[in-house]
């Protein structure tokens, strides 16, 4: 990307975005422990009354409880992570792991809309950016990606390096490229010194990055 | 009394459905709306619980389309405290609502109320 950042009121929305979308999943997080652990409470009530204890049902409800802290500790550490992309305005980024974290955090827009959202091919590659603009632009491309696709389908974000910087590659199998004709997300991609473009070889969207300078 | 609970947290409302059962309510329930209205179309239920974000076919969307097919049909919707607004801008007034997550016996209570028995 070049040296353009995103303005301020932008940036704000995209974070606000995240956090909510967060907030939402840990409330569905504990609203299901919340069931299971009256399950469980309900179970010894009737044990208290003289009905066997059936120790499979403790174990379901037990195990319903053990799995969703691990949902909700990925979840907490992923926006633990997306926060700290704040800390350093240029450092260099592996691309790779920022897309599977920006994958992670988009994945609950893309389960609203019924569709699979995946990190694809990923080689490596780490440029100098300011991470936390990176993760609006390629959170919007998604975005938009998602928007042009329908129930169903799949769509597969990759990364590689090209041309001294990096090229994100979004498709979906058996569709045009999601962002081809999307020009006011060109529009926007452009404003952060981005290039939106087709791959014709395999129908896909790519979003061309450069390297940032670093401050003096 | 017959009760739907439609929420897309599958082990969130199945878990529901057995705890309304041990205190005298029959509940059905599924992770979707089409499944909802399928249900609706061969059981009599007299209230359905709706969460509010579902994929596909939200609550207050879903709750037109029973509305539309059951007029008799009550409703309680249940809200993420992040759609508790856009439950309150598309809703009309008097409509019910719990905030996740929530203590099952408000929700007896809730269910009772909304077909006008008496609360226990």
């Amino acid at each position: 990307m070049s040296q353009a950042t995103v303005p301020a009121r932008e940036g704000l929305k995209f974070f606000g975005r995240v956090s909510a979308s967060v907030s939402h999943e840990i409330k569905n997080v504990f609203a299901v422990i919340n069931e299971a652990a009256g399950l469980i409470e309900d179970f010894t009530l009737m044990a208290e009354r003289g009905m066997p204890l059936k120790p499979e049902r403790l174990k379901s409800a037990a195990n319903a409880i053990q799995g969703q802290i691990r949902r909700g500790d990925t979840i907490v550490k992923n926006m633990n992570a997306f926060a700290h992309s704040t800390d350093e305005d240029v450092r260099e980024v592996n691309l790779a792991e920022l897309l599977g974290l920006t994958v992670a955090l988009a994945n609950r827009l893309a389960d609203m809309k019924q569709i699979r959202l995946t990190a694809g091919d990923c080689e490596p590659v780490s440029l100098a950016a300011d991470s936390f603009d990176l993760m609006l632009l390629l959170h919007s491309s998604i975005a938009a990606a998602l928007d042009a696709l329908s129930a169903g389908d799949t769509l597969a974000v990759g990364v590689k390096p090209e041309n001294g910087g990096a090229s994100f590659s979004l498709s979906s199998p058996g569709k045009d490229a999601p962002l081809a004709n999307d020009e006011a997300f060109a529009q926007f991609a452009r404003s952060m010194g981005a290039d939106v473009g087709v791959d014709e070889d395999n129908r896909a969207s790519v979003l061309r990055i450069q390297p940032t300078a670093r401050p003096e | 009394m017959r009760v739907l609970l439609v929420d897309d947290e599958v082990e969130l409302v199945s878990a529901m459905a057995e705890r309304l059962g041990y205190r005298g309510l029959d509940a059905d329930w599924t992770d979707n709306g089409e499944d909802a209205i399928r249900m609706a179309a061969e059981t009599e239920y007299a209230v359905a619980v709706l969460d509010m974000k579902m994929p596909r076919m939200g609550g207050l969307e879903l709750r037109e389309k029973l509305a539309f097919h059951h007029p008799g049909m009550r409703f309680i919707f249940l809200s993420g405290h992040g759609s508790e607004s856009d439950f309150k801008a598309g809703c009309a007034a008097g409509c019910s609502y719990l905030i996740k997550p929530i203590q099952l016996e408000d929700l007896v209570d809730m269910i009772r109320e909304v077909v006008g028995e008496e609360l226990s």
